[in-house]
């Protein structure tokens, strides 16, 4: 006898992270509401919030090692390794960024709660994202991750270029919406199915040589719905002014959380849903690839503005990211290896961003950090090797994660993709290495002025720098989990 | 051994991070404490060139694991022309750390930097596969940049950027190589083995043995560098300080010239036999144009820089020819190179403090004020020129030598390069110190003071020393020459 729950596979546990962070949303919201509850309170119920929430994806460990890669709430839900690694990286995020989010909030007057409140949601969102099975929980989970976004991006109601980004995020992000959803109609339409598993049945079952061009269109619909989240070119367009006029505090958390959720989802749908017709699909993902690599560094190179530099690199780093997720299941765990490496240093550079230039400015020039080397050494240090990280200096995390993924690339004999990889990376040196040359040589107008430097950021600052060096220097056991994500779809 | 070689990497970036940790209060110390970390180094370095491995070919003697899932692990080994190399680099950082002038000594970050330079550019020489050595192939650059970023010139912003973007972009074709090895390498061994020992029992058909030595070669060949791909280095000199001077040219141009014989020679020698008349060719046009463009200078240490050109040309022309000899005076030369250049630009750095000039018309009759100190550079310099009895002469002879058999009509040309460099350096010792004094300022330079000698001072009897008894520094190189010749002589009799 099986109990009706039994039958619909209803497991709270596994979308226990969500509710956790739905819970402390609820908390929050009626301590505002009802009792006028000190600000440190609140601070404490969030990042208790996120402890819980943390806990609650240690104990979907304990569910996957007991039960494997199931499907829960009538196969809307799934529990695999993706949605492992996502859940800790999106938790991961959420407590790296809490310092930067936190003191931000603070800063909105009035709009304290409510800016947590958005934080929380967005990343509850993303989590439900990343533990999908289903398209349209997929799309549900993606809404609410993104809606919340939009509204952080225009949080600073003041600051005229953060309401540009809001309605910039907003129209382009809906339009991309609105592409995914129309992806998951020709799907349904042409296989009737809306599953990440059912697609892949679908078509092995009917051949892939017979699969309708109807699917071929959904599913690069869908794709392309995922590379607007990551920033991909020819979809890049949003996000140099989204990270431009966002507050500081946020993009931080804003850049990692989109491009964790999304480019976990978009490696399962590779691995998973396309896994038989991938080849198909080389010329759509080599050249996003090119254009994405190829478009940030011809932007990045004469940019004024950091936060716009970063958001090209961004674009760059997303082609990587890409390249090979496309490219086979061994160039997927090479890309989440380098996925988890650039979050890491993208953290900490937004961390430094947001000490130096206040968490609610918006405009950040290069020149705004000349002098930071005289004002705070911890600063420009860890500043530099974030920046090297990203460069893919050795020593760092990043020549690890380029070095493994130009291996498989070339292994998957992709050697134009390798060329204009490594060309680009060459580029990066130039801009790369320009931020670090200006803070801590030149000497202009806009100098750093006397910054404070919280203990708390500077642990913070401490364990991210830490993380880029070890993980350059010892790859080692994240290379193992990166690859123990993939063993199941070889 | 094993500890020896790897305190090599551990005492010189230990003792970058205790000058970091001494406080700013006391920055007397900076100094003595990093000639003391140094000292260590160059001791010990000293100790394995007495040691067993300092006249065999290259030996693994220690690895690790590095990604396991990859089957990828880091070796470390020493071979005669590493160890060789290496007491250069620990003589180098020693007397230049002396040789510094007092603001520079008194920086933490430059001292930090020259001493973390050290750690990668021993780094380089014990690396015992691909992955390490370009590990720390680019790791070099991070102290260099800041070594000539924010201790340069008026113009080093641009030579700085120019520097890093071409050895970055050499650099990327050593990666891609590295890769296409290691990929190689999967398909025989199942694992991405690329050290040293496997790579000498790797296969290669002709088509991948030309594509593999063309990729790493050409990125070796910028950093050596060769004539077209040159450019970068003039402008590296001039604005870099004296001591990033002295380490550029005394050790980085050693380091693409040691990758070519260590990696893409014995390893690709297929590759090597296809391409060896354009380097020849090329490292010919390089000793000409590099001495003739020296002649043109007007700035002293531009035209040191060009000399490095014409110089670095003769360890190419040696490497493309092939034979023993030939390869022997290669890597003869190298060390001299190191040794002379390296003098060179100190001397050039010594009077830059006191006169806070280069070119070499603003000055005119400076021996009379500085006696020792033309004393000195005349030595130098015809160290540098090859005069028999002096250190450059034994390499350049040699390299002359045995390329003849090879390329007759281009050693011919190539033995122009010397007397040229007799042109332009003692044309310049000519403008520089003889005749009348002919600015009032030049009247009162001191000579030389007793730290200046000492800096001096172990180089020069380095130059006397190898030039007199030859045998002793040939003693460590002829194991390895003789073995790479003999691979070339089997490939091509092969063939």
């Amino acid at each position: 006898m099986t109990s009706i729950s039994e039958f619909l596979g209803i497991n709270y546990i596994v979308i226990a992270p969500t509710l956790a962070l739905l819970l402390t949303v609820i908390v929050l919201l009626f301590c505002t509401i009802t009792i006028s509850t000190p600000m440190y309170v609140k601070k404490y119920i969030s990042f208790f919030g996120i402890l819980l929430t943390l806990f609650t994806i240690f104990l979907k460990f304990g569910l996957f090692f007991t039960d494997g890669v199931s499907s829960y709430f009538s196969e809307k839900i799934l529990l695999d390794e993706f949605a492992l690694v996502g859940n800790v990286l999106i938790g991961l995020v959420l407590l790296f960024t809490f310092n930067s989010f936190w003191q931000t909030s603070e800063m909105i007057e009035n709009k304290t709660t409510e800016a947590l409140i958005l934080v929380l949601m967005s990343a509850s969102g993303f989590l439900l994202m990343v533990d999908s099975e289903n398209f349209i929980m997929l799309f549900i989970g993606l809404e609410i991750g993104s809606i919340s976004l939009y509204a952080l991006a225009g949080l600073n109601r003041g600051d005229q270029l953060s309401n540009e980004a809001a309605l910039k995020y907003f129209l382009l992000g809906s339009l991309a919406s609105c592409i995914f959803v129309y992806g998951i109609a020709l799907a349904y339409i042409s296989l009737s199915v809306t599953g990440v598993f059912d697609t892949s049945i679908a078509i092995s079952y009917i051949g892939p040589e017979n699969v309708p061009l109807t699917t071929f269109i959904g599913l690069i619909l869908i794709t392309v719905g995922l590379l607007f989240k990551v920033a991909a070119a020819p979809f890049q367009a949003w996000a140099p002014d989204v990270y431009q006029g966002s507050p500081t505090g946020y993009v931080g958390y804003m850049a990692t959380v989109a491009k964790a959720a999304s480019f976990i989802v978009l490696a399962r749908l590779v691995a998973v849903s396309l896994s038989f017709i991938i080849d198909q699909f080389d010329l759509f993902f080599g050249a996003v690839v090119i254009l994405s690599v190829l478009a940030g560094a011809l932007f990045a190179t004469n940019q004024t503005d950091l936060k716009r530099l970063i958001a090209y690199s961004g674009v760059i780093q997303s082609g990587f990211i890409l390249s090979g997720i496309s490219s086979g299941v061994y160039g997927v765990s090479a890309s989440i290896f380098y996925l988890i490496t650039y979050i890491i240093q993208l953290i900490g550079i937004f961390t430094i961003f947001s000490i130096i230039s206040g968490q609610l400015s918006s405009d950040f020039q290069i020149s705004n950090i000349s002098g930071l080397f005289k004002e705070n050494k911890y600063i420009t240090i860890t500043f530099s090797i974030f920046m090297l990280g990203l460069a893919g200096l050795p020593l760092t995390s990043g020549f690890v994660s380029k070095f493994i993924l130009i291996t498989n690339l070339w292994s998957y004999e992709r050697y134009i993709l390798v060329t204009v990889l490594m060309l680009t990376t060459v580029a990066g040196f130039y801009f790369y290495l320009r931020p670090i040359w200006v803070a801590a040589v030149e000497k202009t107008e806009n100098a750093v002025e006397r910054i404070q430097v919280k203990n708390s950021d500077k642990l913070l600052l401490g364990i991210l720098a830490a993380l880029t060096i070890y993980f350059g220097l010892l790859p080692n056991t994240l290379v193992n989990i990166t690859r123990w994500m993939v063993e199941g779809y070889l | 051994m094993i500890a020896i070689m790897f305190s090599l990497l551990i005492i010189p970036l230990s003792g970058a991070l205790f000058v970091f940790a001494i406080s700013n209060s006391r920055k007397e110390l900076f100094r003595p404490i990093a000639i003391a970390f140094s000292l260590i180094t160059f001791t010990q370095t000293v100790y394995l060139l007495f040691g067993e491995y300092a006249k065999t070919e290259f030996t693994i003697l220690s690895n690790f694991d590095w990604i396991q899932s990859y089957g990828l692990s880091l070796h470390f080994g020493l071979s005669g022309m590493s160890t060789l190399l290496l007491v250069l680099t620990s003589l180098l950082v020693c007397v230049s750390l002396l040789s510094i002038g007092k603001d520079h000594a008194e920086s933490k970050g430059f001292v930090g930097a020259l001493l973390s330079l050290q750690f990668a550019i021993n780094g380089v020489f014990i690396s015992g596969d691909l992955i390490s050595l370009f590990i720390f192939f680019e790791a070099l650059l991070i102290p260099m940049y800041f070594l000539m970023g924010i201790w340069g010139g008026e113009n080093r912003r641009y030579a700085t950027i120019k520097f890093i973007l071409y050895t970055v972009f050499g650099s990327v074709f050593i990666f891609i190589g590295t890769v296409y090895t290691a990929v190689l390498s999967y398909r025989v061994n199942g694992k991405l083995a690329v050290d040293f020992e496997t790579l000498a029992s790797l296969i290669l058909l002709e088509s991948q043995s030309r594509t593999l030595f063309l990729l790493f070669t050409f990125g070796f060949l910028i950093k050596v560098p060769i004539f077209p791909l040159h450019t970068w280095l003039p402008d590296a000199h001039v604005e870099a300080p004296t001591a990033g001077s002295i380490m550029l040219a005394g050790v980085l141009l050693k380091v693409g010239a040691y990758g070519i014989l260590r990696v893409s020679i014995p390893f690709f020698t297929e590759g090597f036999l296809a391409y060896k008349n354009l380097i020849a060719v090329l490292s010919v046009i390089g000793i000409i144009y590099g001495a003739i463009v020296a002649i043109a200078q007007i700035d002293i240490k531009k035209l040191i820089a060009y000399s490095s050109v014409s110089h670095m040309g003769f360890v190419m022309l040696g490497i493309s020819a092939g034979g023993f000899l030939s390869l022997e005076g290669a890597i003869i030369q190298m060390i001299n190179h190191g040794i002379t250049a390296g003098a060179l630009f100190m001397l050039v750095g010594f009077i830059y403090e006191r006169r806070h000039t280069r070119n070499i018309g603003d000055f005119g009759g400076v021996k009379i004020s500085m006696p020792r100190y033309a004393a000195v550079f005349l030595f130098t310099s015809f160290a540098s020129i090859g005069l028999p009895g002096l250190n450059g002469f034994v390499g350049e002879f040699m390299i002359l030598m045995g390329s003849y058999n090879t390329y007759k009509v281009l050693t011919s040309f190539a033995a122009f390069g010397v007397v040229l460099a007799a042109i332009y350096m003692l044309w310049a010792y000519q403008r520089m110190f003889t005749g009348p004094i002919k600015y009032e300022e030049n009247e009162t330079l001191d000579d030389l003071n007793s730290r200046e000698t000492a800096s001096i001072a172990p180089l020069v009897l380095l130059m006397l020393f190898i030039g007199i008894y030859p045998n002793f520094i040939e003693s460590f190189v002829i194991q390895e020459a003789s073995l790479l010749s003999e691979t070339i002589a089997m490939f091509a009799e092969l063939k």
